[in-house]
């Protein structure tokens, strides 16, 4: 099913999508752009290249409170938070934050435990996947095209979204999207002519580059086994890096977490809450030992993590080639130009 | 929510408290389930961990020092941490009494391999505080259910001083058994020690247990493994036959912090047990 | 007086390779390539080799002075300083985290460095107004002349006209974004607490969480940490992913610290550290 709507009255649709459950869409703010639960449904901006920090936290929010509790008090008082879960729209996503959500699954739900509060949120949203636009360049840091991932990939999205002049078109991409596109009365029907330009758009984003060429995970992920042990190499290319954690938190792949008991006057919430493995009390043990107390150690655990261990353990790359990382980084340091190093060490 | 989510901790009672070695600083702690539906969820093997939660402090991994061939609860030796990373959690169970109410999460992490150690004689190497899980491996196997699943069980371990071995009316029922050859060794005796004094490696050397057929099973202070593995290696034992516990910083338990890997295993979920032969194909960040 | 950005990158490069060459030093703090011409890296040119890959732009806003730290104390270092830079090795040799002799001061007289974020010309909102180095041992190319000397509180006038009620208002407003991510701590070359104070558990002084509880606590802190010490280098507000302006706080307290003591931080390797120094004479005024 494709549909359409004129991009000047995007704002009628989004009301349509407030009235079944929570729209969370891209918002302008003072430094940029961010995902957030829209309250007013003229705040929808489509203009945007992309968000500073990654739509991951509509289903990993930064903090996500577990238990309640009065400091003090019995354990069987303390009431564990229950998940107040409404349908969720996540709008305006770009292909290569879908295929995140795709790799962030892999760990939060297919493998081993599984997290109940990813699992929830997952479920009750519905993806509007949005092509890139291919009349402008791609960013100087993005490279999501290296990894195989394409500027107008409608997979993994619920309904796709392509601008077309004035016009946004929507495909139906899931039994989900179908019903939904069905339900929205201020969609009109698309005509032929959209459907080619919506085809053809998708095809066009894969031929759409970003920088560099190719890449294969299992040889970058040998490559780094053979690397760790490294020390010049790894020295090298994080001579730079402050270990602060401006490329996790904006990171779509980052899921690494902290688990806090944060009290104030008596009442206390355990909570989890992003944390970093560039921080160095990330791995300090009560005995006080700490395997990572060099910045070039935590840099070699971030880049073998998304390179190496976990396509060894799961299966893909965990980077999408967004390049929020290298925009965000304070010394402009870019994960791929050191995978692109370590495959020429 | 609660049901099935692995972040939530389940209530338990303090029911007894062991001052375990003289300096006072570290303890066994017999919890019991205050719901029976936990408890019968509980199910573990000897090498599992937990985490204990307090409210308003965090949590903190520790290995289950009980067998699971005891019933009706559940035990934990912890140590008082603090000399460098303050620990709160520690610090506050310590000062806790029998009958307070805590959380426990668990079991979590896989387990000494008791198929794999099924028929072959076992060699338990344990130094100071690092003995608790090796003490529920001990009593799972002697256990009369399954000591004949088991071929000889040699213990051999070591404490700096007399006062520092733990679990010492154990460590005295196992010497008088002859289904276990029980050696204890101190670093330094004192003047009421008349047992056997030196390293634990020296002292492997000098037990000098036969690899045919044999799992060594090791854990200690990183300063001890360094030693002892050359001796085990010397003596003939393969790199797929030694088994060591490891220690990572950890939180949820359940391998989603992502805080805990060494390459691509979590040691909470993949480990923290893993034989020397896996534990070499693992990049050395730990 | 336009700045030859080529002509001092090779200055530098000529320098660092003579000065690795000789064994003055073993190792030269200064600039290198990024991923593109507009995006250079901070870089450690520790051989006569390595000379050859530093670069020098208008996107070189990086402070190297925070690297000094990192390296054991008695390493032989040079260092590329622009004016803000220069203040932040004054400042650290006055804390005694760094000596003098150790050091190899390349100064880089230069105007018109932009955020390689936002291409924004740094001046006017940092850098204190200043166009020189304050300290240098080699200075690379003529010093600047002619450029307006603002006065690098004049960037505060907006801020200033605010009372106390609209200044919590902004702030709150400011840090409720903040996402805790440490970068401009990091970034900071003042900032080399180990650990830092919101990293501590025993005593905890704020939560790990980003609410505006933690976020203010946090903040407010480190702005008080630097009272006195804060060079002007920008380096924390051009570090924020979320470009909260930490510089405005920095400036203001910068001010009433320079206009209580007479002292502005970073400024001469005689000076104490302005809160660690007492005087008779000292201003009262906080106490009234």
């Amino acid at each position: 099913m494709l549909k359409k709507t004129s991009i000047s009255e995007i704002s009628d649709l989004a009301a349509q999508l407030m009235g079944k459950g929570a729209l969370i869409a891209p918002v302008r703010e003072e430094a940029g752009f961010n995902f957030r639960e829209i309250s007013d449904a003229k705040q929808v901006d489509l203009n945007f290249y992309n968000t500073i920090i990654s739509p991951k936290s509509a289903f990993f929010p930064q903090t996500e409170d577990f238990v309640r509790y009065q400091t003090g008090k019995d354990i069987l008082e303390a009431t564990p938070v229950e998940l107040n879960i409404k349908p969720a729209f996540l709008f305006g996503v770009r292909p290569c934050d879908v295929k995140s959500f795709e790799i962030m699954d892999i760990h939060f739900t297919g493998t081993g435990a599984v997290d109940p509060y990813w699992q929830k949120r997952r479920e009750a949203a519905a993806i509007f996947g949005y092509a890139f636009d291919l009349n402008t360049p791609a960013d100087g840091a993005d490279f999501y095209s290296t990894l195989g991932i394409g500027a107008a990939d409608p997979e993994g999205s619920d309904v796709f979204m392509i601008k077309k002049g004035d016009d946004l078109l929507l495909k139906a991409i899931t039994p989900k999207g179908e019903k939904l596109l069905a339900e929205m009365s201020v969609l009109s029907d698309a005509t032929p002519d959209d459907l080619n330009y919506f085809d053809d758009t998708v095809a066009a984003g894969r031929a759409f580059k970003t920088r560099f060429t190719c890449v294969e995970a299992k040889p970058i992920a040998k490559k780094f086994e053979d690397l760790f042990g490294n020390t010049e190499f790894w020295e090298k290319v994080s001579n730079a890096c402050l270990s602060c954690g401006a490329c996790t938190f904006v990171c779509p792949t980052c899921y690494c977490f902290d688990i806090c008991d944060e009290t104030l006057f008596g009442k206390g919430t355990r909570r989890r809450v992003w944390d970093a493995c560039m921080f160095t009390d990330f791995t300090l043990e009560a005995s006080g030992h700490n395997p990572r107390t060099k910045v070039y150690q935590r840099l070699r655990q971030k880049v073998c993590h998304k390179y190496s261990y976990h396509i060894r353990k799961y299966g893909p790359i965990s980077c999408v080639g967004c390049g929020r990382c290298t925009r965000a980084c304070p010394v402009n340091i870019d994960i791929f130009s050191i995978v692109d190093e370590a495959m020429k060490a | 929510m609660c049901l099935n989510n692995p972040y939530i901790p389940m209530p338990v009672e303090i029911i007894k408290i062991i001052d375990e070695v003289d300096t006072h600083d570290i303890k066994s702690f017999r919890l019991k389930f205050l719901n029976p539906e936990d408890e019968a969820k509980f199910k573990y093997l000897p090498g599992q961990f937990s985490e204990l939660s307090i409210y308003g402090k965090g949590e903190s991994p520790i290995g289950i020092a009980s067998s699971p061939t005891q019933d009706g609860y559940v035990e934990f030796t912890v140590q008082r941490a603090g000399a460098i990373v303050p620990g709160l959690v520690t610090a506050a169970l310590h000062d806790m009494d029998e009958g307070a109410k805590i959380g426990l999460r668990g079991p979590l992490g896989n387990s000494w391999p008791i198929e794999f150690l099924e028929k072959k004689n076992i060699v338990v190497v344990g130094g100071g505080f690092a003995f608790t899980t090796l003490r529920s491996l001990i009593n799972y196997m002697l256990h009369k259910d399954n000591r004949s699943r088991f071929g000889e069980i040699t213990v051999i371990y070591g404490a700096r001083t007399p006062g520092l071995l733990l679990y010492k009316d154990e460590l005295i029922q196992w010497e008088k058994r002859n289904d276990i050859r029980t050696v204890i060794t101190v670093d330094k005796g004192d003047e009421t020690w008349t047992g056997r004094q030196g390293f634990v490696p020296a002292v492997c050397k000098d037990v000098a247990p036969s690899p045919a057929n044999t799992v060594a099973v090791i854990c200690g202070p990183p300063i001890m493994i360094k030693f002892t593995l050359p001796v085990f290696f010397e003596l003939g034992f393969s790199k797929e036959n030694i088994l060591t516990s490891l220690e990572m910083r950890m939180k949820c338990g359940v391998g989603k912090c992502g805080r805990c890997n060494v390459g691509y295993k979590y040691v909470c979920s993949d480990g923290p047990v893993f034989s020397l032969a896996q534990l070499e194909e693992l990049p050395r960040d730990f | 007086m336009a700045i030859s950005f080529k002509q001092i990158e090779d200055k530098l490069k000529t320098e660092a390779k003579g000065l690795l060459e000789t064994g003055k030093v073993s190792l030269v703090l200064a600039y290198g390539k990024g991923y593109d011409e507009k995006h250079p890296m901070p870089y450690a040119a520790k051989n006569a080799a390595d000379a050859a890959n530093i670069v020098f732009n208008e996107y070189c806003a990086a402070n190297m002075a925070r690297y000094l730290v990192r390296y054991p104390r008695g390493t032989k270092i040079a260092i590329a300083v622009k004016a803000a830079d220069s203040r932040a090795v004054i400042q650290l040799i006055q804390e005694d985290k760094v000596k003098r002799e150790d050091l190899v001061l390349l100064g880089i007289p230069v105007y018109g460095i932009k955020n390689f974020k936002t291409g924004e010309i740094i001046d006017s909102k940092t850098t204190g107004g200043l166009y020189n180095p304050v300290l240098y041992d080699i200075l690379l190319g003529e010093e600047v002349h002619g450029q307006p000397v603002n006065s690098p509180y004049d960037v505060l006038v907006q801020y200033e006209a605010m009372d106390n009620e609209a200044r919590w208002v902004f702030w709150k407003k400011e840090f409720d974004r903040c996402i805790r991510c440490y970068a401009c701590r990091k970034a900071c070359p003042m900032c080399y607490c180990d650990p830092c104070f919101i990293d501590q558990n025993k005593p905890k002084w704020g939560e790990k969480s980003p609410d505006s509880q933690g976020n203010l606590m946090y903040h407010l802190t480190r702005f008080h940490h630097l009272a006195g010490r804060c060079i002007d280098c920008g380096e924390c507000s051009r570090a924020c992913p979320v470009d909260i302006p930490l510089y405005l706080f920095h400036k203001k307290v910068a001010k009433e610290c320079e206009e209580m003591f007479g002292q502005a931080a970073g400024m001469s390797i005689e000076d104490k550290p302005v809160l660690v120094n007492f005087r008779v004479d000292d201003s009262d005024k906080i106490l009234a």
